[in-house]
């Protein structure tokens, strides 16, 4: 089919490089022949883009209803409190970034968290801090 | 009584053991007898809009462009929502059959598969499924030595529950922000990139597949007169079997689903309320819970079916605590296009937050809420915005009493 | 044509026709706020929200069309209801309350957001004010954003891209993070703005404002030691009025001088007298160009927003512009050198202030090759303050005349307010001096109105000059496109404001198609009514040229009246 949509460009570039670096920003602003301030406009429209490294592991943990009624938060806190970051940080030596999230989509089996594409469903705190201590 | 299979069977992601006899078939009939197969089998979208597929179809088949697409929607992001997902998961042939067969159906000749960003699994299959699927000639040129040619390709979200709508995942596969449009012009008029675009939900697709398999007689012979065929339930929340079912429109009531499928409520505690389609639908409190399991019945008692998510909730937490939860789904989620849904749904997320900090609310500060959520619904341009304050409402319809600042109900402030 | 009922008026309209547009036909206003005529539908705010029988949602009349046989009622119970909800919910959101900031709001002489409460009667305020706490956006030397001001309306972001063709605005993330900012918030002084200041015109709270230098001005006005000087653009004078109430287009050029003499300024001089140094200096370039094979088109530089958008988005280019500063820079450059000199004024203790339609202006002051020409500048709005908080009663003002040797000028320099006028005194002297006949018809009408882009040969002895004048740097863009497809030009006018300097991003609220007609008719009517209307026969021009300049473009010239560009792409 045709050439590679827009969408499909970011997500190269975020796989590529772990963020959507400027000069790709301006490169497919040019390409598109719309403003650089447009396309980061989009970007930002998009939770799973960014502008700015992340950590190598993204943890993303959901609380939305369904993992909400299953403690989700008090997963969110032992995560937190093991990272030692706070929901959007990322850790200083730039291997975790929290993210407390909407439905991941698992909701029969919460608390759910996702370290960058893996899932990890019917979750308690032990077993979410061992998974992170296993993230080298 | 039971779950009653037919979405579910077969259940296989090599592509050897997929029989596509209903693809197979279909390529035999015309476009429009597919569709009128479809109308009569009596198809509401599964999405949660539940808009009759069969028009749809017809609509589309009629529209004349050079590029016609059929896109699915698999960007399932609604709370409490995974049926998409299973589907992917475990029959991504039928899925893939149904796109087939939608999309010779209405004469559209590209196609798109839009599965969110989260859904890393049901990725990975699709584009195995995809490839195979080329290999195989069921995609491309002369599908299936017939003259139909139909291209697909499969495009991530990338975490943004809003582009589930329909027009705000058009914008998004066009590389906008994912905000929706302005209807009319409807998709099928006026779509992707302009052309006719029809936008149908994984598991619509995959009923129609079924349909077409099984003929819209045996079909529609399942279900109730206005619901017909079968649905996917998500069960989750504080129930003992959380997971998927499939149930015969009708067999069911919610109690018997609830009770039977998911064996009760987690650690027998009491039922207060379930929601039945998602967060955007309204609560039906447990007394109410001998309703059939149809698009008609539980409209009759105020609520929607939805996307068929039920949500299990027992009476051990706080109604202010979850009343916030979902306000803060829907704050995140709005694209931040309309101003009361932007706005809105903020300003309702900061009402119930204070609430929560003091107690419960007095009547005027209800009124308010209230007054704010029917704004949202009356002025927001799609359903997000649309169904936003439907939980909320719910529980102020039916436990007011409950969430009442006590001794202070009815202060000014 | 489709029969529709708008409470309960019958009356036929054009298919395409929308809902806001059908019940002006019917003399019925529906509040807009989002919605500017001259912009794409944004459809956000939902204060133009109609009740259609037989729906059960709200639509907005903005994006909604007509269809047959629809009943539209615009008031209804439920529409003043949702109406009043949407426009609290802005309100509480965006920390605009009037308890909050209204007396310092940039707005508040002229807020539309006051203008909408009146209209559908605002009688509560039931919500708390949410406060974003963004930071302010001082990065610019010509605009701030007032970020907690601003609703995301998008009107800026619209205006700076359709009309523009700039874009440095954006809608950023979603749900209660949206934002509008520019490239990954960098502040607009840190991307590619031009400047131009049009984003305050499309703002309707106040979120836009000029960098503030009137504060400054007041500090030196009341340095007894400084001797402070002050010039006023063409387009000020047709201008400045609006602020005291008058019709648009209202000329006040006496009253102008009087009040800036009464706010205290040492000199009054007039831009219009270097507009005309300009005409003479960008003239022989001109023809120096076209005798000596020099770069052609040969682009003006009086706007310094057109400047700025080249130096970003057609480096390549910069050849081609005239080397001439803008009047503003020469006027400021001759009152430190000529007039310093010629009255023993020292130059450290001269302070220049203009008086701008222009934000632009601002940075173009500020930019280092020429910094020290020009100390501040004030925009009309700026200026309409400070008379006001003065207590003068400017209208009522005897007139009186700019101060000599740089206070004359010709009607060609009144004109350099309009789009067309820079082109038009161009010629007048440019035919007479290559020539050395006297013009007959000094009016170039093919160059005047406001057509996006407008296109003339005019016969100067044996040369066809080709000229072209595009205005908004959204036209400048089309004929940049034009002129790299191969379109082939002797000299080319951009200003970056649509209608010219009369439409600048400094001028008085409101800046529309509206005021800008009447403003420019204004201009064409002084330089019509003025005997002198060439720049090379003003007096005061012969006159520095044989007591100071020399020849045009010679080498004193050269080192004060002209400079250079710098290549600054994206």
């Amino acid at each position: 089919m045709e050439e590679l949509s827009f969408l499909e460009k970011l997500h190269n570039l975020q796989d590529t490089y772990g963020y959507i670096p400027e000069r790709e920003i301006s490169n497919l602003a040019e390409e598109a022949d719309i403003s650089r301030a447009k396309v980061f406009g989009v970007i930002s429209f998009y939770s799973m883009f960014y502008t700015e490294p992340t950590g190598k592991y993204i943890v993303r943990i959901c609380d939305s209803l369904s993992c909400y009624v299953n403690d989700s938060e008090d997963l969110v806190k032992a995560v937190q409190d093991y990272l030692e970051i706070e929901d959007g940080e990322t850790s200083k030596d730039k291997k975790f970034s929290l993210e407390v999230v909407e439905c991941l989509g698992h909701c029969g089996e919460g608390p759910v968290m996702m370290i960058n594409n893996k899932t990890f469903t019917q979750l308690n705190e032990k077993k979410a801090l061992n998974i992170l201590k296993e993230c080298k | 009584m039971g779950e009653r299979q037919l979405l579910k069977k077969e259940a296989t992601t090599d592509i050897t053991e997929h029989n596509f006899s209903a693809l197979e078939k279909a390529l035999t009939m015309e476009g429009a007898e597919v569709v009128k197969e479809i109308k009569e089998a009596g198809l509401k979208g599964r999405g949660g809009a539940g808009f009759p597929t069969g028009l749809k179809w017809e609509l589309a088949l009629a529209e004349e462009a050079d590029d016609k697409y059929l896109i699915c929607n698999a960007d399932e992001a609604e709370t409490g929502t995974f049926k998409d997902r299973y589907l992917m998961e475990n029959v991504p042939f039928k899925v893939l059959e149904g796109i087939i067969i939608a999309a010779y159906a209405v004469g559209a000749n590209k196609g798109y598969i839009y599965i969110r960003g989260e859904y890393s699994k049901p990725i990975k299959i699709f584009t195995k499924v995809l490839k195979d699927a080329y290999d195989e000639g069921l995609l491309g040129a002369s599908i299936l030595d017939s003259d139909f040619n139909f291209d697909l390709r499969l495009i991530k979200g990338a975490g943004a529950y809003i582009c589930g709508e329909e027009t705000a995942l058009l914008n998004s596969i066009e590389g906008k922000r994912g905000k929706s449009r302005t209807k009319p012009p409807y998709p099928i008029q006026s779509g992707l990139f302009g052309q006719p675009t029809v936008v149908n939900n994984v598991e619509t697709l995959t009923s129609a597949r079924e349909i077409i398999d099984l003929g819209a007689e045996e079909y529609g012979a399942l279900g109730t007169e206005e619901s017909k065929g079968t649905k996917l339930v998500c069960l989750s929340g504080d129930i003992s079997k959380p997971g998927v079912y499939e149930v015969e429109f009708g067999e069911l009531t919610i109690r018997e689903i609830i009770e039977e499928l998911g064996q009760g409520v987690k650690n027998d505690e009491q039922l207060k309320f379930i929601i039945p389609g998602g967060a955007s639908t309204s609560i039906i409190p447990a007394e109410k819970m001998d309703v059939d399991y149809s698009y008609e019945a539980i409209a009759e008692i105020g609520s929607s079916l939805g996307s068929g998510a039920i949500i299990v909730l027992d009476d051990t937490h706080s109604l202010l605590d979850l009343m916030v939860n979902v306000s803060r789904f829907f704050m995140d989620e709005t694209c931040g296009t309309c101003f009361p849904c932007k706005d809105g749904n903020k300003q309702l997320n900061y009402l119930l937050k204070k609430a929560v900090q003091k107690g419960g609310f007095t009547k005027k500060e209800i009124e308010l809420i209230r007054s704010i959520g029917e704004t949202i619904i009356l002025s927001a341009r799609c359903g997000l915005g649309q169904t936003s304050s439907n939980f909320i409402n719910s529980i102020f319809d039916n436990y007011q009493a409950e969430v009442l600042q006590r001794g202070n109900e009815d202060a000014e402030n | 044509m489709p029969k529709i009922k708008i409470d309960g008026e019958e009356l036929e309209v054009e298919l395409g026709t929308t809902i806001l547009e059908a019940a002006k036909e019917v003399q019925v206003n529906i509040p807009t706020l989002c919605y500017l005529e001259e912009l794409s539908v944004y459809g956000g705010c939902r204060l133009c929200v109609v009740e259609i029988e037989g729906e059960k949602n709200l639509k907005p009349a903005c994006a909604t069309e007509i269809a047959e046989g629809m009943e539209i009622k615009t008031h209804s119970e439920k529409v003043r209801r949702v109406r009043k909800n949407i426009f609290e919910l802005i309100i509480s959101s965006h920390n605009i309350g009037c308890e909050l900031n209204c007396l310092d709001c940039s707005w508040n002489i002229s807020c539309e957001l006051k203008e909408i409460a009146e209209l559908i009667e605002i009688d509560q305020s039931r919500l708390d004010s949410i406060n974003e706490r963004y930071d302010d956006d001082n990065s610019s030397h010509a605009v701030v954003r007032k970020m907690n001001k601003c609703i995301d309306c998008t009107r800026c972001v619209r205006k700076c891209e359709e009309i523009q063709g700039v874009g440095i605005f954006t809608k950023a993330n979603r749900g209660p993070e949206t934002l509008i900012t520019t490239f990954k918030n960098k502040g607009m002084g840190n991307v590619e703005c031009a400047n131009c200041g049009q984003c305050i015109h499309a703002c309707p709270t106040g979120a836009l404002h000029e960098s503030y230098h009137y504060n400054s001005v007041w500090h030196f006005l009341n340095d007894d030691s400084k001797f402070v000087v002050v010039q006023t653009a063409p387009s000020v004078r047709v201008a400045l009025s609006e602020g005291f109430g008058e019709e648009p287009g209202t000329v006040a050029t006496g009253q102008m001088v009087a009040a800036l003499r009464r706010l205290g300024f040492d000199r009054v001089f007039d831009t219009n007298f270097s507009a005309d140094l300009t005409i003479m200096e960008e003239g022989y370039e001109l023809i120096g160009r076209i005798k000596e094979g020099g770069k052609l088109p040969m682009f003006t530089s009086c706007s310094p927003g057109w400047i700025k958008f080249i130096e970003h988005f057609y480096p390549e280019y910069l050849p081609h512009l005239s080397t001439c500063k803008s009047p503003q820079q020469m006027l400021g450059a001759v009152a430190k050198s000529y007039y310093a000199e010629q009255h023993g004024i020292n130059v450290e203790d001269m302070i220049v202030v203009s008086v701008m339609p222009c934000t632009a202006k601002k940075f173009e002051a500020s930019r280092l090759e020429m910094e020290d020409d020009v100390d501040f500048v004030l925009t009309t709005r700026e200026l309409i303050r400070m008379i006001k908080e003065s207590g003068l009663d400017m209208m009522n003002l005897a007139e009186e005349k700019a101060d000599k040797m740089m206070g004359a000028s010709s009607g060609a320099a009144d004109i350099f307010g309009a789009t067309g006028g820079v082109m038009e005194a161009a010629l007048r002297t440019a035919y007479e001096v290559i020539t050395e006949e006297e013009l007959g018809k000094l009016d170039f009408k093919t160059l005047r109105g406001l057509a996006g882009i407008k296109e003339a040969e005019v016969e100067i002895g044996e040369l066809t000059v080709k000229a072209a004048v595009a205005h908004g740097l959204g036209n400048a863009k089309e004929l940049m496109e034009r002129i790299e497809a191969g379109a082939e030009y002797h000299f080319v006018e951009v200003m970056a404001c649509p209608g010219g300097c009369v439409g600048g991003g400094g001028q008085p609220v409101p800046t529309n198609q509206e005021t800008v007609e009447k403003r420019l008719n204004s201009l064409y009517q002084i330089d019509a009514e003025k005997k002198l209307r060439k720049s090379h026969e003003n007096p005061e021009i012969k006159a520095i040229y044989e007591e100071f300049l020399g020849e045009p473009g010679a080498k004193k010239s050269h080192d004060l009246l002209h400079t250079h560009y710098i290549p600054r792409s994206i």
